[in-house]
């Protein structure tokens, strides 16, 4: 009884938040009926043909399709990584310095490129990585011969995982950073106290803080697992490439060449949509049952 | 010893600062380039000769797009959405964040609650349920439409979840001992000591409405709702790669819209205001906040 | 004080003369007038079959509109679709007015038109592309316009239909019911030519190359000696980019040289008849394979941009801007753009257009039977079908030299923001025709007046402009573009008649919708295209060729062939 007194006030406060997520994101989803349907536009959702699993069993079985599938978990798997460990150490980094000044304008620096898109930014990094480009200039400027970075399957995939992190790491930073000043300035000054240098500071306060964030973040990153970044690898691959780095995304993409293959997209978004979901939640449950810890 | 430490320590930081430093040039780079283009001359552009200095300065295209009515009526669109986007985003972030951030003794149904958020980033309709949903309740045409849908951000939901919870317990205890309900504690306590992740989440939803342009095209039906970044949009025409020949008006088209510096210099001014509101905010991402209040 | 405008005048004659046919039409009893009258449509406004008849009673249409920005600068700041001055003439003339449900940028369109089919929300005129038309036809969503046809079509747009002795629209008739109207151009525009930089030609001593051998050795010469003569090694051979068949800056010219036929640029095979009528795809022939081997060698020599393969087709237009290439494949419009730009950039430049270079001699280029891309219908649910025709009537109307200071870009008028709108399917032609008429009888203007009297003339000043050196218009590449595209004698359509003539052509004979196979399999086949040619090019053995032609038959090829073989015999209009 005083526990629903209590309560009642919790519940009221998520009813917008219930109100406004049933009806925008969960109303949409009665569509995801058009993974299983020959999807017309014209006939929509209620005369388009059914046709069960045909949709997924089409692209699965496309020939490409195994190939797009691990460039995809390959790619994604370097990224979560990379945008989790790069940002962390800069926000330590930017953690160690004493000018205000200097720290807000590398953050702001830092956070810039998160502003152009990829359409902008193809074209610079293909560009910089040609064969008369930047990169290459310094390259031969050092007596090495020049590198075909764009037409080669790892370089490319390097490339696309490297300019990804650049482009993205301002926003985990930022995270990280904000996590980094809450914590509470009185166990620094405790440890100060107790002799311990910026080092030890660092690891034995700093770090085990963030754990928590860390650990969402990383889960919630494993939730996009199947996305590798389509737009980017859109805007900067070629044929050459398809076989390192054509990923699920673009696979689907180009599937709509010659007729728009609704029903495809949405089997794909639905297959990935079920693994994110596997995924995150055995994350989430094995973390509870391991250590108590919800991660959410 | 503490001379070694010094030594080191000081290394470090020259090390630290020269690291920083040069991360801050590289990222800020592309934005240096892109604003070198825009100040060129379009033969000098279309040629790719310009790298960090405009060839052949013009003001031209910022000339034109200073001119143009639409640009001024698509910015002012844009404010009034950034901002109301942003309070409502806020507003319903923290609340919603609030309940779910108690542990499960203290609100019984949290982790359904929990669950029935974090789905919906998983799964999602697709474009033509949404739009279909959208247009059913009534908010084509209007910048509610741009607004509502995205209501409540659940992955921002999510972190500010995380951030309540690294708020020391002795606050929320002291408070309910002295009486206070759910709500005071919210607006009275939680607030004021959650300002860093008040600013970092406020920061990526100003940036989120600021750089959104599909869901104009998608939910408006005429081109002076647009806001701004969709405005802009409209300037690029992008040719269609599955066209085997280009029509005469298209060739026309295409004379007048390869404009290069025209193009990056929309980019350039679709990037600015936000990258002069950042500063501002950092200001909030200040250390050592009330935590002194908690002593005894 | 007030000029009685030209276009009242034409409405009081056009009522007067609707008058006077509606009285003697109702004295009449058996008939012998010219017009076959319909006796099923109850012609409840009593107006009598008018091209640019207005109605009695105000009709509204309803249309969408996807949209690039106003061409000419002098269009007034901030204006929007919908303030189009088209639309106040077209309700003072006609009493016909236009809402717009939505407009988005033409590049946002097909997107936006499937949310609206998806939302069962379509406008009444309908701008479609061939797919689309599809669709609509089998859910039967579409008006017959054969008799609005008929009836309602000016002269000026029935010679634009019957121009190709009628196969544009029959393409589009389906049980002897007219469903749409055409947009449709000469198919000749997509010839393939070769431009070449003149003055890199003259600077080195060579003449045009005739054969791909010749070619070859011009193209050698432009990567080694130095052609545009800076002293600096950095001009390459031929423009290419990652898509090797495409719709500009690509190879279909070159692999056309070889009596290959692979592609018209579409993503898909050509296909061409064989020696028994049925149609097999150029992709696989062997000519193909003769040709990659050559375009092999190039990529070893430098000929090719060793990079072609990242390259996308701004690339392109930038390298020829900026004078690092002399030579691209490409069709009749290249001097409108790109080339202009690298005229204005570099004034000794100089381009000339080439007939492809064969093996033995010239070539013949891959053209197609069809060249439409947009089609205009009307919703079955409209009351007014006969509407659309009239509009497209009073777009025809509005290009006659009466209308010139009126429909002035300065007030309003934005041309390429109306629909529906179609263009004389012989326009580049009669802007030839006419253009150098004028400049051998030595006039300073242009005295046609019918409705092509604006295209004729903007392309006479240019050409005027140009040879006298006058920039105060445009620049001195824009105007060249403009005469060097469209009436030069030797330029891109002069060149392009001079194929006509000669029939240095051959058709590709597939113009329907893509086949079922298509549909399923296509993208997986055009990405084994891809990757293998691109490979093969670059240094695989060309015996990969023969791998390709095996796996592209078995994964799908050959359903395809056998489907287009049967479309065929069964649909095509022949």
């Amino acid at each position: 009884m005083r526990t629903l007194k209590k309560e009642y006030l919790l519940h009221l406060m998520l009813i917008p938040g219930v109100i406004v997520t049933l009806i925008y994101a969960y109303g949409p989803m009665a569509g995801l009926v058009m993974a299983f349907q020959q999807f017309e536009p014209l006939s929509g959702f209620f005369k388009s043909k059914f046709v069960g699993f045909d949709n997924f069993r089409y692209v699965f079985q496309l020939p490409d399709f195994g190939q797009v599938l691990w460039n995809t978990v390959i790619i994604s798997i370097f990224k979560m990584v990379l945008f989790l460990v790069v940002p962390l150490i800069l926000a330590l980094l930017l953690n160690e310095v004493t000018k205000q000044w200097f720290s807000r304008i590398v953050q702001s620096a830092i956070f810039l490129p998160f502003f152009l898109s990829w359409t902008v930014l193809g074209g610079i990094i293909i560009e910089l990585f040609s064969l008369n480009g930047a990169v290459n200039g310094l390259i031969s400027s050092i007596g090495f011969k020049p590198i075909m970075f764009m037409l080669d399957n790892q370089w490319f995939r390097g490339i696309i995982i490297g300019s990804d992190v650049w482009k993205g790491m301002g926003y985990n930073m930022i995270v990280m950073l904000a996590v980094i000043i809450g914590i509470n300035s009185t166990l620094y000054e405790a440890a100060e106290i107790d002799g311990a240098g910026r080092w030890k500071q660092m690891i034995h306060i700093t770090l085990p803080s963030m754990a928590p964030i860390l650990i969402l973040l990383a889960v919630l990153s494993l939730g996009s697992i199947l996305n590798a970044g389509f737009e980017q690898i859109l805007i900067m691959y070629n044929p050459t490439v398809y076989e390192g780095a054509d990923v699920i995304d673009t696979f689907v993409y180009r599937l709509g060449m010659f007729s728009q293959q609704f029903g495809s997209a949405a089997a794909v978004g639905l297959f990935k949509s079920v693994i994110s979901l596997i995924l995150v939640s055995s994350t989430y449950y094995a973390a509870y049952k391991y250590n108590g810890y919800r991660i959410f | 010893m503490r001379h070694k430490q010094s030594i080191s320590r000081k290394l470090f930081i020259v090390f630290n600062t020269l690291l920083l430093a040069l991360i801050t040039v590289l990222s800020v780079i592309p934005f240096i380039h892109l604003l070198s283009i825009s100040l060129s001359s379009n033969t000098a552009a279309s040629a790719g000769e310009v790298r960090l200095w405009p060839v052949g300065f013009s003001f031209d295209s910022y000339v034109y797009l200073g001119e143009k009515v639409e640009f001024f009526r698509s910015l002012w669109v844009s404010v009034k959405r950034v901002v109301l986007g942003t309070i409502v985003n806020l507003f319903l972030v923290f609340i919603t964040a609030y309940p779910l951030s108690k542990s499960n003794d203290r609100f019984k149904f949290r982790t359904p609650y929990v669950w029935f958020f974090a789905i919906t980033m998983f799964f999602g309709g697709g474009l033509i349920p949404t739009y279909i949903l959208v247009k059913n309740t009534g908010l084509i045409d209007s910048i509610w439409a741009l607004i509502l849908p995205g209501a409540l951000n659940v992955w921002n939901m999510v972190l500010m979840l995380n951030f309540f919870r690294s708020i020391p317990k002795e606050l929320d205890e002291a408070a309910t001992i002295d009486g206070a309900g759910h709500w005071i504690i919210l607006w009275k306590i939680y607030l004021p000591v959650s300002l860093p992740s008040i600013a970092t989440i406020g920061l990526f939803t100003i940036v989120g409405h600021w750089n959104a342009w599909f869901d104009g095209i998608l939910y408006l039906n005429s081109p002076d709702k647009y806001p701004l970044q969709t405005y802009l949009s409209t300037l690029i025409m992008s040719m269609n790669a599955q066209m085997s020949s280009i029509s005469i008006e298209q060739i026309k088209a295409m004379e007048n819209l390869s404009e290069k510096t025209l193009k990056t210099a929309q980019i350039f001014m679709g990037a600015l205001p936000i990258m002069i509101v950042y500063p501002f905010l950092q200001k909030y991402f200040v250390k050592g906040i009330i935590v002194g209040s908690v002593k005894e | 004080m007030k000029k009685i405008k030209p276009w009242k005048m034409m409405l009081l004659a056009t009522m007067a003369v609707s008058f006077f046919t509606a009285c003697s039409s109702q004295d009449k009893t058996a008939t012998t007038t010219s017009e076959p009258v319909t006796t099923k449509e109850e012609t409840k406004t009593n107006t009598p079959p008018d091209p640019l008849g207005k109605y009695a009673d105000l009709v509204t249409v309803t249309e969408v509109l996807g949209y690039n920005p106003p061409e000419d600068p002098r269009t007034p700041q901030g204006i929007k679709p919908e303030e189009n001055a088209y639309f106040k003439d077209l309700k003072e003339m006609l009493n016909i007015e236009v809402k717009y449900k939505w407009t988005v940028p033409s590049s946002q369109f097909e997107q936006k038109f499937s949310l609206a089919m998806a939302s069962a929300d379509l406008p009444d005129i309908l701008e479609l592309d061939p797919k689309n038309f599809e669709k609509l036809k089998n859910q039967d969503m579409l008006a017959d316009l054969t008799d609005a046809y008929k009836q309602y079509a000016s002269p000026a747009l029935k010679k634009y239909m019957e121009s190709d002795g009628g196969f544009a629209m029959k393409t589009f008739e389906s049980d002897g019911k007219q469903l749409a109207i055409p947009a449709f151009e000469d198919p000749f525009l997509s010839s393939q030519q070769l431009w070449i930089r003149k003055d890199w030609l003259d600077n080195l001593n060579l003449q045009a190359p005739k054969t791909i051998d010749e070619l070859e050795k011009v193209a050698e010469a432009f990567v080694k000696n130095d052609p545009d003569k800076n002293g600096k090694n950095d001009t390459y051979g031929i423009a290419t980019q990652k898509n090797l068949f495409f719709w500009g800056f690509d190879l279909r010219g070159f692999f056309n040289g070889f009596g290959a036929y692979p592609s018209i640029g579409d993503n898909q095979s050509a296909w061409i008849k064989d020696s028994e009528g049925k149609l097999i795809p150029g992709l696989i022939q062997p000519e193909v394979k003769t040709a990659l081997g050559k375009l092999q060698s190039w990529y070893q020599n430098g000929i090719l941009d060793k990079e072609f393969a990242l390259k996308d087709e701004n690339k392109s237009v930038e390298d020829i801007t900026a004078g690092k290439v002399g030579i691209s494949y490409g069709e009749w419009w290249y001097p409108n753009w790109p080339l202009n730009l690298n005229m204005d950039k570099d004034p000794k430049a100089n381009w000339i257009a080439v007939q492809i270079p064969g093996m033995e001699g010239p070539g013949n280029t891959l053209v197609p039977k069809i060249r439409s891309s947009k089609l205009f219908a009307v919703n079955k649910k409209m009351k007014n079908p006969e509407a659309a025709i009239k509009m497209i009537n009073f777009y025809i109307e509005m290009g006659n030299k009466k209308y010139m200071d009126q429909n002035k870009a300065e007030k309003g008028y934005v041309y390429n923001w109306f629909n529906p709108r179609i263009y004389n399917p012989a326009q580049i032609d009669t802007i030839y025709t006419e253009v150098n008429k004028a400049l051998d009888a030595n006039q300073t203007e242009i005295t046609l007046d019918d409705e092509n009297y604006k295209n004729v003339a903007d392309v006479f000043k240019a050409t005027k402009d140009y040879l006298s050196g006058d920039t105060s218009t445009a620049s001195r590449g824009v105007n060249w573009g403009q005469y060097f595209s469209r009436a030069a004698k030797d330029g891109g359509w002069g060149m392009t008649r001079q194929l006509k003539d000669s029939k240095a052509y051959v058709n590709n004979e597939f113009y329907g919708i893509p086949v079922a196979s298509q549909v399923e399999k296509g993208t997986q086949l055009d990405k084994l295209m891809q990757e293998s040619f691109t490979k093969i090019i670059m240094g695989a053995p060309l015996d990969e060729f023969d791998k390709f032609v095996a796996s592209w038959k078995s994964l799908g090829g050959d359903q395809i062939t056998q489907e287009v073989n049967e479309w065929y015999t069964k649909q095509a209009t022949k």
